[in-house]
């Protein structure tokens, strides 16, 4: 399969996707299995799982005859990294500003 | 997982000075990150800081402030692009003052992870990996044994 990068943010911008990451994080689950949840055309479903794929979110694996999907974390991770590095951004923000009025008190 | 970045903080400056530092571009500056900030409402303007190549992300955040209410709360949206139009955040930050003891309680909120962060990724943490993990053993029981020990 041709990697293409998808961002894990657009990936579970739509309400299926996120649905069907729902339905795979309660178990790992055939392409068939899953498909059978959506009202959709099998290359919908297809698409949707390729995207998710692509963005890091399910590994699917070749179990005996079946495509199995399942959740991966690298996806989530990358989600998790950007809030990280804004909640250590604004901890060390507010200090700084904290500082600064301080070092303004003193000086007046 | 965090639903969203929440601070409070204490300053024994008075509101009108704190509001001061978050609504004056050079003030702004200081602290926080260059500017082209202005107080006008649907304002929109930009932060520069510097680029974190770890996370693909160049230092640029595009907001537009959202709501003022002088000396109480300001929110203004936060967005993220990566290359020239694919947004990668799309988030608000909102700033709330209360007066407190002679100084202000400062409260920021950084929120709209929503969208993409819901209930689903708390349960994803907490049940998935497991199955991942014993979805993956299960296989290397079930077939020849690799050299490979650890799961991409």
């Amino acid at each position: 399969m041709k990697q293409q990068v998808i961002d894990p943010f657009q990936a579970v911008g739509d309400p299926n996707r996120r649905q069907m990451l729902r339905l795979l994080s309660r178990e790992s689950l055939t392409i068939n299995a899953l498909a059978e949840n959506f009202d959709m055309t099998r290359p919908a479903v297809s698409k949707h799982i390729k995207i998710l794929y692509s963005a890091g979110f399910i590994s699917i694996e070749d179990i005996g005859r079946e495509r199995h999907c399942m959740l991966k974390q690298s996806g989530f991770k990358q989600l998790q990294q950007w809030i990280d590095y804004f909640d250590q951004f604004w901890a060390v923000k507010l200090k700084k500003l904290e500082d600064l009025l301080s070092e303004k008190a003193k000086k007046l | 997982m965090k639903k969203m970045i929440k601070y409070n903080w204490y300053f024994e400056q008075s509101p009108e000075t704190v509001w001061r530092y978050l609504t004056t571009s050079e003030l702004m500056a200081q602290w926080l990150m260059n500017n082209d900030f202005e107080l006008v409402p649907g304002r929109e303007f930009m932060f520069k800081s510097n680029p974190q190549p770890s996370l693909d992300f160049d230092g640029n955040v595009y907001c537009k402030i959202l709501d003022i209410d002088p000396l109480k709360k300001l929110v203004y949206s936060w967005k993220i692009m990566q290359g020239e139009e694919k947004l990668m955040m799309d988030s608000t930050v909102t700033w709330f003052l209360i007066p407190k003891k002679g100084g202000t309680e400062l409260i920021l909120e950084h929120t709209g992870f929503d969208n993409w962060k819901n209930e689903l990724i708390f349960q994803a943490m907490n049940k998935g990996w497991d199955q991942n993990v014993r979805v993956k053993m299960g296989n290397l029981f079930n077939t020849k044994p690799q050299n490979e020990t650890t799961g991409n």
